[in-house]
């Protein structure tokens, strides 16, 4: 094997566990809630307000 | 901006508008050579040949009506999940200058001649080079107004948004790479398979990042918004784009089976494509178990139609893609018509399908009125369903009967059809593929016809009402 196979075989496996780690998060109990919650606040975007508003506001941190 | 939502929707408006323009265009062009196909004599050299106007016909169809709406609903959407207004109103405006300048000087000099041979990348390198200023423009306005949003947590839309925009930045910066020898010619800074492996790179993740990921955040985004009901589950959503993207980009060299290209990067490109499927069916599910208890609204909800239909072409299309990709396959169906077949099923029923919903969704959204004419719309969607069955149906039949009779050999290993022989039996195909365009114009004109009104009657509605 030379050194080109084993370069390309490290990006791939990189990249696997890289894909492998996003699968555990998304997919773990503890960020079920979480992982869910875009699609219900995303219902009413549409007439934004404090109320509705949910997450942090990004541009006052 | 429209001061009462504090979106800036009057730029949406001109994107909506121009992008219809130029997919009219498209489509009129489409029609035109599909006649000259059919009718040889209809070929009026040299501005008006087959050979010319076939790359202003995908031009105008991917870049203007394509790109032209995804600009339009990026603004739109990313405003709103962001829950903020956009970075800079001021340079979406010279966005859609220069996008109508892009796409008017693209059809003129590619009438005139001025052609880079390369699929989808067709545009010499003035042109090319005010496309990357344009994408950039684009794209810093998107990614900074996505930086200062008030959500947190970014929703799904928003990651096919952000693939689209670094996705085609690479791409086109890779494969646009010439040597320019004078003002209207340059020649490609890649050589040989180098230069077929990068071009099909590019080619097909044009495919990926032009007419995938774009489509499917406004599908993601506006079903819901049309059903009244969230998707069924954000995560399978999540998981599926980064399925997508990190298996997409290696899939190009399937347009290369049986080349020099190395056969590992062949059979790698294969596996890829048929692992794609996973991920594309993914969207597709997702799509199908949001409307769990909402299957009526497709009697009655004409959006849904469109969007439903659309995912379902989207599904078809990425069974038929992945297959085309194994190499015995794509033997047998390469360069016959059944490629096109394939290809407008795709931007017809997948990518026109889920863009007219989403036009229907927004316009009186943004000029605050009500739909024309449901009932129009309606007869569109029959029309333009009817139109892209006709022509991919007859191409996909065009295609196998073309593929058995080049493949058809005597016993003594000679050819039993020559080329000719196989062009005459398509002839009555051709003529049905005129037709299936000439449908899908009139439900193009439909379309228009009913976005007209309803901006005609949002006009007329402000003026009584400031009277």
């Amino acid at each position: 094997m030379d050194s080109a196979s084993i370069y390309y075989l490290g990006v791939t496996l990189i990249l696997f566990l890289v894909f492998a780690a996003i699968v555990a998060r998304t997919y773990s109990r503890k960020y079920r809630e979480k992982g869910e919650a875009p699609k219900f606040r995303m219902m009413d975007d549409d007439k934004p307000s404090d109320e509705n508003k949910g997450g942090r506001d990004v541009r006052r941190k | 901006m429209n001061q009462q939502e504090g979106y800036a929707d009057d730029i949406v408006k001109g994107f909506v508008i121009w992008s219809m323009v130029w997919g009219l265009v498209a489509v009129l062009v489409g029609v035109f050579i599909s006649f000259q196909i059919a009718f040889p004599q209809l070929n009026f050299p040299p501005y008006l040949t087959y050979g010319r106007l076939r790359p202003i016909h995908t031009n105008a169809g991917i870049f203007g009506w394509g790109i032209g709406s995804f600009m339009a609903f990026f603004i739109y959407i990313t405003q709103r999940l962001t829950r903020t207004s956009l970075w800079s109103p001021g340079l979406a405006k010279v966005q859609l200058w220069l996008f109508n300048v892009v796409i008017a000087l693209a059809a003129v000099t590619l009438a005139m001649g001025m052609n880079r041979s390369k699929e989808y990348a067709e545009l010499e390198w003035p042109v090319a080079s005010l496309v990357v200023v344009l994408w950039v423009i684009f794209a810093v306005n998107i990614i900074m107004t996505i930086v200062k949003r008030r959500e947190e947590q970014m929703y799904i839309s928003l990651w096919y948004i952000l693939a689209t925009l670094v996705g085609v930045a690479v791409l086109y910066l890779v494969n646009n790479a010439s040597i320019p020898v004078s003002l209207t010619k340059s020649y490609s800074a890649y050589a040989g398979a180098n230069d077929a492996n990068v071009q099909w790179w590019y080619g097909h993740n044009a495919v990926a990042m032009v007419l995938t990921t774009p489509p499917l955040a406004i599908f993601y985004y506006f079903l819901p918004k049309a059903t009244g009901v969230p998707i069924y589950s954000h995560r399978m959503g999540v998981i599926a784009f980064w399925s997508l993207i990190f298996m997409y980009l290696w899939t190009g060299a399937h347009h290369l089976l049986w080349t020099p290209v190395p056969d590992w990067v062949q059979t790698l490109a294969m596996a890829f494509s048929v692992m794609l499927i996973a991920p594309s069916w993914a969207a597709v599910f997702n799509g199908y178990f949001s409307m769990n208890g909402q299957w009526h609204q497709m009697r009655e909800n004409y959006l849904v139609k469109f969007l439903i239909f659309g995912i379902t072409f989207y599904g078809m299309q990425t069974l038929q893609g992945p297959s085309q990709a194994v190499r015995t396959f794509s033997a047998f169906i390469h360069y016959t018509d059944w490629v096109p077949g394939h290809v407008h099923m795709g931007t017809l029923g997948w990518v026109s399908l889920v863009l007219f919903a989403a036009i229907y969704y927004t316009i009186p959204r943004i000029y605050h009125t009500e739909i024309y004419s449901v009932g129009l719309a309606n007869v569109h969607f029959w029309l333009v369903l009817t139109g892209q069955l006709i022509f991919s149906i007859t191409m996909w039949i065009a295609g196998v009967q073309q593929a058995a009779m080049l493949n058809a050999t005597n016993p003594d290993g000679s050819l039993h059809y020559s080329f000719i022989e196989t062009m005459v039996e398509l002839y009555p195909y051709w003529h049905m593929r005129a037709l299936g365009g000439v449908i899908y114009l009139a439900g193009l004109l439909v379309f228009l016809y009913n976005i007209y009104q309803t901006i005609a009657g949002a006009k007329t509605q402000a003026v009584a009402q400031r009277a």
